[in-house]
């Protein structure tokens, strides 16, 4: 067992783990949220992404023990974030969502496109977002909602 | 689709990494950004007993350019690269590399050096690196040590690295200003691993490389040549014949979608 | 009666925003990975790494051997048994667990239970089986030869079973002088909801029950098959959806862990947990959408189509699956491979073949993907040989909306439609002619523009009548609905379908607020509980709209007509003069919200009349469309596609859609579930394939080998709508959320095959990999050389 400690969403964890956790089950099995999703756990498909120190990473193949002393951030922790407000709304509006297992990983890489890229097209999106499946939506609404959220912040 | 059992070792210093490394009962895998080692041991393809975690080793993140040597660490991710933190052409060329790996997800995680320990003959790094030229730096138990990029990978996942080293960093040549180079990448969808790499750097030597083989990339001489002697362009009928005279065992799809692949990384050198 | 009680604009027609929406944007969804309890148990499951083989023994991790079952440590756990009722078919036990033998590389042989999954695969990985190897049959043709091995010892082929019907092509062979042969293959692979299957079970003591919460689109069958293959009554299993990460019909079928969950659940006496990785979902699930084709068109010089003829072998994997069985494809396949085409005789057989692979699964489109790729693509071939283009052939051919409703000549009665429209208006949509022009001045870059289009007619909602003339072990009939008023005037809906993406906690709410005029906010819709719901057959072959909405609307009909008797009480008036309007109920005299009516019956009864209705303010109604031969959607796909000549590499450039699935109750939600299915279609077409090797180990276990489209891939669609209601459903309404899948791998196919006509290649093959597209160039460039020496 290896002693961790993180804040996530804000909060101060500490915890024993075993080193081979990965930090996805940390966060949904012994911080029981949920939110984070397991798609592949091969680092492909994206469900799994969170932010740590502010960048999007996988959760699935970051062993907890990894993120000792970073600050992680998963859907959970958006409530007062504006990027997160805007496309949380735009994903609504533009229908950007069925099943809802794959979006919190697209929220979190959206929501890194829209401060990073303040200038994408649809082509830069599709390609910065072409490490996160969705298997419901042809990727049209997701599409969609955050070119329209980069719209709005570009005013 | 959970890793195997084993112990972790957090280290801070390159000392710390090299005694846990020399240290080791049974086998002890260097873990930096983890992005390629991580999948391998969800499923258990990678099953080591030690895992030594250098992503808090100070000193092996840098990127220093001094004169006509480039320095890079090689805890430096593919984010900072595709973010141009390494300057002049060399870094554009750099850039340009790091923006097709995987997914920005993982370039905030994966690190160049990482890669090229790794070895995966599918990974841009290894070829990117061996067209540039240039030495991979290494830390033993006896100190430092450096290899040319040249050899330094010699088949998949296989590399000059000793079982006690650390790759550390790479000195990579300064390209100068105007020099040309292109990068061809065949593969199913952005962010896959490659089918097929070509690429060619136009430094003092020309060098062009044919990656994504089912061993490690390696020069292609005649193309080398026919730069040198100041083509612009390659066909790829030529570059067919030119990669078959190594003898890299493609079949002719394989073949083909190389030749490809080096002709449009020489049409983007000189487009 | 009550009706159009909608004032809102929020109910059929509407683009209502999903209810389900914001759970989820606030990663608040609960899916069954989701689930825990203390003191549960993980488990992990020891596979075969053989195709074919005998187990001779099974070595337990010494110290663990009480954490390890086998089949012969589960006493009382059936193998799954489907049985057809179709001629000739042969079923075949699938044991949960394997007994005695393996038939496919992923079947469970064991299942290890731990404190955790890591542990659990500890377990797995450290468990011995011994095998005797018996030689795999890989291929469905090759399983056809006499001398291939057996899967199943007591069968006399490997033949699942057959359908034939033949017809007399004298009659036409003085004008179809036309003959179009051509050999397709569509690959095996793997459905890949983003969340695997799950399962989370637990005994209530307190109710005797066993309690499963399983990512499932059908909880009601899962009940009823794991009561029937555990020895349990009925009343004895609940079961029960949450949040389902996408089905796709892969969970639309009883699963061999269900059942050992169910086991361990109740003999061990904790709760216990499965959630299916990816790569267990690529091995295992590697289990749809296999067919073969040999298929000859017969046609006028001018392009009539006269008669088809077909042999179509399906590969149905290992094993028979519950309820659906392994026979449905090919019995599918049978009856839609003419499309929307009226043709003259007919001729096809089917041959379903057992391999040693994944048991066949129906995937969404189930069949229909692949004989619409094989007609389509020999229309392009016919297309091609007599110089008509293909639009002008299949506008020519299809079934013409004066003669609706029409009785194919495979027996489906088609209800309504324009189908030419709809491939005259994808024509125009995807600028045809241009793209003929611009296919006159090649691009510089080398590569070649193609276009390529693909029609079907999809059965929908196809009820009682039907799936017994297939012979299945389950054949749905009269789908309910229950709706009760709540003490304040709201709704709740029940309905024994199960949502796992297509919005229905929206859609039914606004069938609700069709009838009612009630806000859907204030409509909570209630599915996927065997415990609160009315038993349904759940979720599959685009019936839950038609149906579920269907039987909502008729018990809101009812619940209206038994308020319009309290509000007239309560306003003092006639029962004429009032009705339901706007979520109250009015008359000329005043109006009575809901509110009211729900606090006087529940709360001051004293005040209700003498001649209420005693069933009072909840109401379950029953509903099947009359005749219940199914709702006919259709759809024109159209697309342009760029090809690498050099590589081999396609990229789709503009696709659009035009389809007419009748009346539409949400065209968001339409949209919506046509964006996603014909992007599923791309992955068939372009990307998706679990191969195997000649041993039958899968060849692509983790999505490094195994592509799946993603945001490059997937095209910025354009699509418009046709409604042409449905005659015999409520409303109009046909089902839809299959469709968008069934013509993307012939309208991609053939733009390829467009675009390579110059140089005389085709491809047949599905996915279109750049190796294959290669392949077919090269073939072509050979042939011509063949030609020219």
């Amino acid at each position: 067992m290896t002693e961790l400690t993180l804040k996530i969403n804000g909060e101060d964890v500490s915890a024993n783990v075993e080193p081979r956790l990965s930090l996805a089950d940390f966060i949904r099995d012994h911080r029981r949220l949920t939110g984070t999703h397991l798609g592949c756990e091969h680092g492909v498909c994206g469900a799994c992404t969170v932010l740590m120190n502010g960048e999007p990473v996988r959760s699935c193949i970051t062993f907890a023990v990894v993120a000792d002393g970073t600050e992680i951030t998963t859907i959970e922790g958006f409530d007062e974030d504006d990027p997160m407000a805007q496309l949380r709304q735009a994903f609504h509006e533009n229908h950007a969502l069925q099943c809802g297992y794959c979006t919190p990983g697209m929220l979190v890489a959206a929501r890194d496109i829209v401060t990073r890229l303040p200038d994408a097209d649809e082509d830069r999106v599709r390609l910065e977002l072409a490490g996160n499946l969705c298997r419901c939506t042809g990727y049209v609404g997701i599409v969609n909602a955050i070119l329209s959220v980069l719209e709005q912040r570009r005013g | 689709m959970k890793s195997a059992k084993f112990d972790h070792q957090r280290t801070t210093s390159l000392a710390d990494a090299l005694a846990a490394l020399g240290n080791a009962d049974g086998e002890a895998r260097i873990m930096g950004g983890g992005q390629s080692l991580g999948p391998m041991m969800n499923l258990r393809l990678a099953q080591p007993d030690l895992l030594i975690d250098i992503s808090r080793v100070a000193g092996l993140d840098g990127i220093d350019m001094t004169g006509s040597s480039l320095l890079i660490g090689a805890r430096v991710t593919h984010a900072r690269i595709e973010d141009g933190e390494v300057p002049g052409v060399t870094g554009a060329y750099l850039q340009a590399v790091a923006s097709g790996i995987s997914y920005r997800s993982v370039r905030n995680r994966g690190t160049i050096g990482g890669s090229v320990a790794h070895a995966d003959p599918s990974a841009d790094w290894p070829s990117a690196l061996l067209a540039l030229g240039g030495e991979v730096t290494i830390s033993g138990q006896g100190g430092e040590r450096r290899m040319p990029l040249d050899g330094f990978q010699i088949g998949p996942f296989a590399t000059g690295l000793g079982y006690d080293e650390i790759l550390t960093g790479f000195d990579l040549p300064v390209l100068s200003d105007g020099a040309k180079w292109g990068y061809y990448k065949v593969n199913r969808k952005p962010g896959e691993f490659a089918d097929a790499i070509g690429a060619v750097v136009m430094g003092p030597e020309p060098r062009a490389v044919c990656g994504a083989t089912e061993s490690a990339p390696f020069r292609v001489t005649a193309i080398e040549e026919k730069l040198a002697g100041g083509a612009t362009e390659l066909s790829v009928a030529d570059a067919r014949d030119m990669i078959a005279a190594h003898d890299p065992g493609f079949d002719d799809y394989d073949l083909q979608i190389h030749a490809v692949a080096l002709s449009r990384a020489v049409g983007r050198a000189f487009a | 009666m009550a009706d159009g009680g909608a004032t809102d604009g929020k109910g059929i027609g509407a683009r209502v925003l999903r209810k389900e929406d914001a759970r989820h944007l606030a990663g608040r969804g609960k899916f069954t990975g989701d689930f825990r309890r203390p003191g549960q148990k993980e488990l992990a499951f020891v596979r075969s790494p053989v195709a074919h083989g005998r187990i001779k023994s099974v070595t337990k991790p010494a110290g663990f051997e009480h954490c390890v079952f086998t089949t012969d440590d589960m006493p009382g756990m059936l193998p799954m048994r489907a049985p057809s009722k179709m001629p000739g078919y042969k079923a075949s036990d699938y044991p949960a667990l394997a007994i005695g033998k393996v038939r496919f590389v992923g079947e469970p042989i064991a299942v290890c239970v731990a404190d955790t999954r890591a542990e659990a695969e500890d377990l797995a990985q450290a468990t011995q089986v011994e095998f005797e190897e018996l030689a795999p049959v890989v291929d469905m043709l090759a399983a056809k030869a006499p001398d291939a091995p057996r899967i199943h010892e007591d069968w006399d082929s490997n033949l699942v079973m057959e359908t034939f019907a033949d017809d007399d092509f004298g009659k036409i062979a003085d004008r179809a002088t036309v003959v179009i042969k051509r050999e397709y293959r569509m690959a095996r692979h793997a459905m890949n909801p983003m969340e695997g299957r799950a399962v989370f079970a637990e005994w209530d003591d307190r109710t005797d029950q066993l309690m499963m919460w399983t990512s499932t689109q059908v909880p009601h069958l899962i009940r009823t098959g794991l009561a029937e293959f555990l020895g349990l009554e009925q009343k004895q299993v609940r079961v029960i959806a949450p949040d389902v990460g996408g089905g796709f019909g892969c969970k639309a079928l009883l699963q061999p862990e269900e059942l050992v969950a169910g086991w361990l659940t109740r003999h061990l006496e904790v709760p216990v947990r499965w959630i299916e990785d990816r790569r267990e979902h690529l091995v295992t699930g590697a289990n749809c959408r296999e067919h073969h084709y040999f298929i000859t068109i017969h046609a006028t010089p001018e392009g009539r189509m006269l008669g088809l003829d077909c042999d179509v072998t399906v590969d149905a994997g290992a094993y028979s699956v519950y309820p659906f069985t392994n026979g449905l494809e090919g019995a599918m396949a049978h009856g839609n491979l003419p499309g929307p085409y009226d043709l003259e005789v007919y001729r096809c057989r089917t041959q379903t073949m057992t391999t040693n692979k994944p048991p066949l699964m129906p995937y969404r489109g189930v069949a229909r993907p692949g004989v619409c790729y094989a007609m389509e693509m020999t229309i392009d071939a016919l297309a091609r040989e007599i110089g008509v283009e293909s639009h002008e052939i299949r506008k020519m051919n299809m079934v013409k909306e004066s003669a609706m409703p029409f009785m194919s000549i495979a027996k489906k009665h088609f209800d309504s439609g324009n189908y030419a429209k709809s491939v005259e208006m994808a024509t125009d949509m995807i600028g045809f002619d241009d793209i003929r022009r611009e296919q006159q001045t090649p691009p510089a870059d080398g590569r070649l523009i193609g276009v390529g289009m693909g029609s079907y007619v999809e059965q929908t909602a196809h009820g009682t009548s039907v799936f017994a003339s297939w012979g299945v072990a389950m054949v749905p009939g009269y789908e309910q609905a229950t709706v009760r008023l709540t003490p304040d005037g709201g709704l709740e809906l029940r309905i024994g379908v199960q949502s796992h993406g297509q919005g229905m906690e929206t859609s039914m709410a606004q069938m609700a607020n069709e009838v009612l005029g009630i806000d859907p906010a204030a409509v909570t819709v209630t599915h996927g509980d065997t415990g609160l719901t009315p038993y349904s057959t759940g979720t599959y072959a685009s019936r839950s709209m038609v149906m579920a909405g269907g039987a909502t609307a008729r018990a809101c009909r009812v619940l209206a007509e038994r308020m319009e008797i309290i509000a007239a009480h309560l306003l003092q008036c006639e029962r004429a003069e009032v009705s339901v309007r706007g979520g109250k109920v009015v008359s000329g005299k005043g109006e009575v919200s809901f509110a009211e009516i729900g606090r006087v019956w529940y709360l001051n009864p004293d005040e209700l009349p003498d001649d209420v209705d005693q069933g009072g303010v909840e109401v379950t109604m029953g509903y099947r469309p009359e005749p219940d031969s199914g709702a006919f959607t259709y759809a024109s796909h159209a697309c342009k596609v760029a090809v690498d000549v050099d590589t081999g590499k396609v990229k789709v450039l503009d696709y659009v859609i035009v389809e007419d699935c009748g009346t539409i109750v949400n065209p968001m939600i339409v949209e919506g579930q046509t964006y996603g299915g014909a992007t599923q279609g791309i992955g068939t077409a372009l990307f998706e394939e679990s191969a195997y090797d000649a041993d039958g180990n899968p060849l692509a276990s983790t999505f490094a080998d195994y592509m799946m489209p993603g945001t490059t891939d997937a095209p910025h669609y354009r699509i418009d709508h046709m409604e042409s209601p449905s005659p015999f459903t409520e409303y109009g309404i046909k089902g839809m959320g299959e469709g968008g899948t069934i013509p993307t791998p012939a309208a991609i196919g053939n733009a390829i095959n467009d675009a390579l006509k110059a140089i005389g290649a085709e491809v047949n093959e599905t996915p279109f990999t750049p190796r294959r597209v290669r392949a077919a160039i090269i073939a072509a460039q050979k042939n011509q050389q063949g030609d020219a020496a």
